[in-house]
């Protein structure tokens, strides 16, 4: 794609000198920002929630006029000193091509080629010339054999690529992508991440809003903000060495920086990095150093000694399936991609009360259609499930069974309604029939779990995203259940987010609550005491996190489109690069921490007892 | 689920239907829905009944899924009917159990009212299972063309109308989520008392209304980061013309049309 001609060479694609912007409610959502976007360049704005990078990205996109400074976008000078030129905003927009969050709500139409071909026709191009266009776009996502398809139907990853062809038909100078992937799976994010490298070898100019430090790798350019305002700017290598005070922001810093980090503290000789090469390299030559004849590679692949698991006794189940299937198909009308396809096919788990399970697969494997059976807003086709002792299938038994297993379903804060915080936290309690002191305590103590005490009497949609979705979660804790499901509970928070959800999920835990969560995160599944891997709507295995995520099931977990937990991936990785580390199962690091512990104990003769450095 | 709606929903087929200029098929569907209300006689409903049949085995969309999409509205037109039954005095006393008097007018009306609706229903669903949304917005802003014509909105409103045809899936999917939502909190939205599940509905509006405001304001966004500004610059990928079978088309349906008319006069 040629760069818009409106922007002479040399010249700035997006320039911001000195803006400010504020919202009604008085919040500063900019603040004397100055930035320039080179053409070609590919620019990264990491921030946490409620930092302002959406507002910028909307400024640099030409949506949104700042209240003070200047801006110039592809060339026309949209802004003078807070005086909003109309027009030239107009024709500005022309050439700037936006790609946000919720992929739903980009698309217009429902055939994914007309979608594509509407912001040319918006924009007059001739027709012989959309047709091009709609077919070199889709080929770019390589979505190009979904160019009939229905988009509703689609998954996450997919609508957002349509949506991306969408802005590149208008053949934009600058594109801004705002979080595109915030609300993808891992798999899903990859592939927008391909896709963008992909525009970055083709020359275009890109802006990529984002809270994900893994993302910004590969920019030319980070700039981190922080209420309103430019914290840090530079390469990402720059950036990124401000650690602390990027963990101060709230932004988690990549798997190599944390790791190269912990193996500083235990006086492993590396340098800081964030470079995931480098740092193996690095590792690789340290303990190569110390350990000149580690290689001892012969006992070690042999086949994990299977550990009979030992079948809980019934009293200690709290949720048992057994031989579960179930086919939407049954329903008037069949949505959501699955076709007459069974959903779930002779499914059979048990889980320990008290418990922390994760279920993993990729989507569409039946981890939603599981946890939704387990919450008895389905029943099996065929088979039963056994929620503290009351099988799910009768009528009358669902109330009683609503009861004592609580369901957070994705994106919980869309359900919210009610006019105050306290209201909407007081609907389950109420309906349980509790007298108004029991509701009272059972919803100020949900509160004061979720870390909500003191806003009762806000409304919940004035609460931030964050936020609303542990109101959401308080409302079902309030209902005491002895077991919660959740489906994807930290997907779309940011880093500060998701380490809140986590210590909320503790100390349930620690309060005797099994929790089952549906997960895309193989580090949080690590952290659980059971893992359930569905994959095609069976179940792969269902055991400890040591039992399954072992580098024997490396390529299995691969295959059904699942990774490993980061630190074990990198053991495998660095094993094959000859650190001589212990994969048997049972010993295989699936910490951050366990893996600094093993390279520090192979790399340095005699190793200090770091163990006491725990915690995460 | 009763609010799972499948209506509206472009189905893809090669039918001679499918590829019928929008415009022309807008049109004849229109004639159609309209002159089932001139339908008073058993020949003019059979006449209908075997149109519309015709047009949906033309269409290929599979015949299930045509009815399952039209049977919440035609079951409700039935339990209407029902009313006429009871209602409707005239004609030869069929059954007469005290109060109640069943005639065969009423008879007749509480059967030819609800088929004509289906008749009316179906071709509109049929328009939209045959259409994508893209070209009924371009058939629809053709409609309203007068109304562009004297300065008001008829652009944005075809617009409006096809968003609205994207949006329902999404937003009954959203509505089925509160549902279950509400459901696992306690809150059974479809049990107890009429008064009861009034009251449960209440909270599952408001969610929804809240969604949906959501929805809208990502929506906006997204017209105007794809520059969408109305109808007056824009191109169409697929310009329409009218091509010869779409004239046959409507001649069809004005053939049709009269002989339903005649029907009613002998």
């Amino acid at each position: 794609m040629q760069p818009s001609a409106t922007i002479a060479r040399g010249d700035a694609a997006v320039s911001l000198s000195h803006v400010s912007l504020h919202f009604e409610t008085d919040v500063q959502a900019l603040v004397d920002v100055s930035l320039e976007v080179a053409p070609g360049e590919r620019l990264c704005v990491l921030g946490p929630n409620g930092s302002g990078k959406s507002t910028l990205a909307s400024v640099i996109c030409g949506l949104l006029a700042p209240d003070a400074g200047s801006v110039t976008l592809v060339g026309e000078p949209v802004l003078r000193d807070g005086a909003v030129d109309f027009a030239a905003y107009r024709r500005a927009r022309r050439n700037l091509g936006l790609v946000f969050q919720n992929p739903d709500d980009q698309l217009v139409t429902t055939v994914v080629e007309e979608d594509v071909a509407f912001g040319p026709e918006n924009l007059g191009v001739d027709p012989a010339q959309i047709g091009e266009r709609v077919r070199r776009e889709l080929h770019r996502v390589a979505m190009q054999d979904y160019a009939k398809a229905d988009p509703t139907r689609l998954s996450g990853g997919q609508k957002q690529r349509v949506a991306i062809a969408g802005a590149l038909a208008m053949e934009p100078a600058v594109i801004v992508f705002d979080e595109p992937g915030a609300l993808l799976d891992v798999r899903g994010r990859r592939s927008i991440m391909r896709v963008m490298d992909a525009l970055a070898r083709d020359g275009i100019t890109q802006v990529h809003v984002t809270h994900f430090m893994e993302e910004a790798f590969a920019a030319d350019r980070v700039i981190v903000l922080d209420h309103g305002r430019i914290a840090l700017s530079g390469t990402p290598d720059e950036v990124f060495s401000h650690e602390r005070e990027l963990r101060a922001l709230g932004l988690e810093p990549p798997f190599a920086a944390r790791l190269s980090e912990l193996l500083r503290d235990r006086g492993v000789d590396v340098p800081w990095t964030c470079d995931d090469a480098e740092l193996k390299a690095s590792i690789a030559s340290a303990c190569a150093a110390s350990h000149p004849t580690a290689d001892d590679s012969g006992e070690k692949d042999a086949a994990p000694e299977v550990e009979a698991q030992t079948q809980p006794a019934p009293q200690d189940v709290a949720v048992s399936v057994e031989g579960v299937s179930f086919s939407y198909a049954g329903s008037s009308a069949t949505r959501g991609g699955a076709g007459s396809r069974g959903a779930l096919e002779d499914v059979s788990l048990a889980v320990r009360r008290g418990s922390l399970t994760s279920i993993v697969g990729q989507t569409g494997s039946g981890k939603s259609t599981l946890a939704r059976l387990m919450c008895a807003l389905e029943t099996p086709d065929a088979g039963r499930i056994v929620v503290g002792g009351i099988d799910t299938r009768p009528r009358k038994n669902r109330r009683l069974v609503h009861q004592r297993i609580g369901y957070v379903m994705q994106h919980p804060e869309r359900q919210l309604f009610a006019e105050t915080v306290w209201q909407d936290v007081c609907y389950g309690p109420r309906n349980l029939g509790l007298d108004d002191a029991e509701v009272t305590r059972r919803a100020s103590r949900a509160l004061e779990l979720v870390g909500l005490s003191g806003r009762e009497q806000v409304s919940p949609f004035e609460l931030s995203g964050g936020q609303q979705r542990l109101c959401a979660i308080a409302g079902i804790l309030a209902m005491r259940p002895a077991a919660i499901v959740l489906d994807e509970p930290t997907a779309g928070l940011d880093p500060r987010g998701r380490s809140e959800l986590r210590r909320i999920l503790g100390d349930l835990h620690a309060h005797g609550v099994t929790i089952i969560q549906v997960t895309h995160s193989m580090e949080d599944a690590a952290r659980s005491d059971q893992v359930v891997v569905l994959n095609n709507a069976r179940l792969l295995m269902a055991g400890a996190p040591r039992e399954v995520f072992t580098s024997h099931n490396a390529k299995m977990l691969r295959e059904c489109g699942l990774g490993l937990p980061a630190p074990l991936a990198w053991a495998i990785e660095l094993r094959e690069a000859g650190v001589s580390l212990d994969l048997r199962q049972g010993s295989a690091p699936l910490t951050t921490e366990s893996l600094a512990d093993a390279l520090a104990a192979v790399a340095t003769p005699d190793p200090r007892d770091a163990h006491d450095q725990g915690g995460d | 689920m009763a609010l799972r709606i499948s209506m509206g929903q472009y189905v893809p087929r090669g039918s001679c239907i499918h590829r019928l200029d929008p415009r022309a098929k807008v049109g004849a569907a229109l004639a159609v829905m309209i002159t089932v209300f001139f339908v008073q006689t058993p020949a003019q409903l059979a006449f209908a009944l075997a149109f519309a049949a015709a047009v949906l085995g033309l269409s290929k969309v599979p015949v299930r899924q045509a009815l399952r999409s039209v049977r919440p509205l035609v079951v409700m037109l039935f339990l209407l009917g029902l009313f006429n039954l009871l209602y409707v005095q005239e004609g030869h006393v069929l059954l007469a159990l005290g109060a109640l008097r069943i005639t065969t007018d009423g008879l007749w009306y509480a059967i030819c009212y609800p088929l004509r609706f289906t008749v009316a229903v179906l071709m509109g669903a049929l328009m939209l299972f045959t259409t994508t949304p893209t070209q009924l917005t371009d058939a629809v802003d053709a409609c309203l063309a007068p109304l562009s014509a004297v300065g008001l909105p008829g652009h944005e409103l075809a617009m409006v109308f096809s968003l609205m045809l994207r949006f329902i899936p999404t937003i009954a999917d959203e509505a089925q989520a509160i549902v279950d939502a509400q459901a696992a909190r306690g809150g059974a939205v479809g049990e107890g008392s009429l008064a009861h599940r009034v009251r449960a509905i209440g909270p599952v509006v408001v969610a929804l209304l809240a969604s949906s405001a959501h929805h809208a304001e990502g929506l906006s966004r997204a017209l105007d980061a794809r520059c969408y500004e109305g109808g007056s610059a824009r191109s169409h990928w697929h310009p329409l013309h009218m091509a010869g079978r779409d004239w046959l088309a409507l001649a069809i349906c004005a053939a049709y049309v009269v002989v339903l008319l005649l029907l009613g006069m002998l």
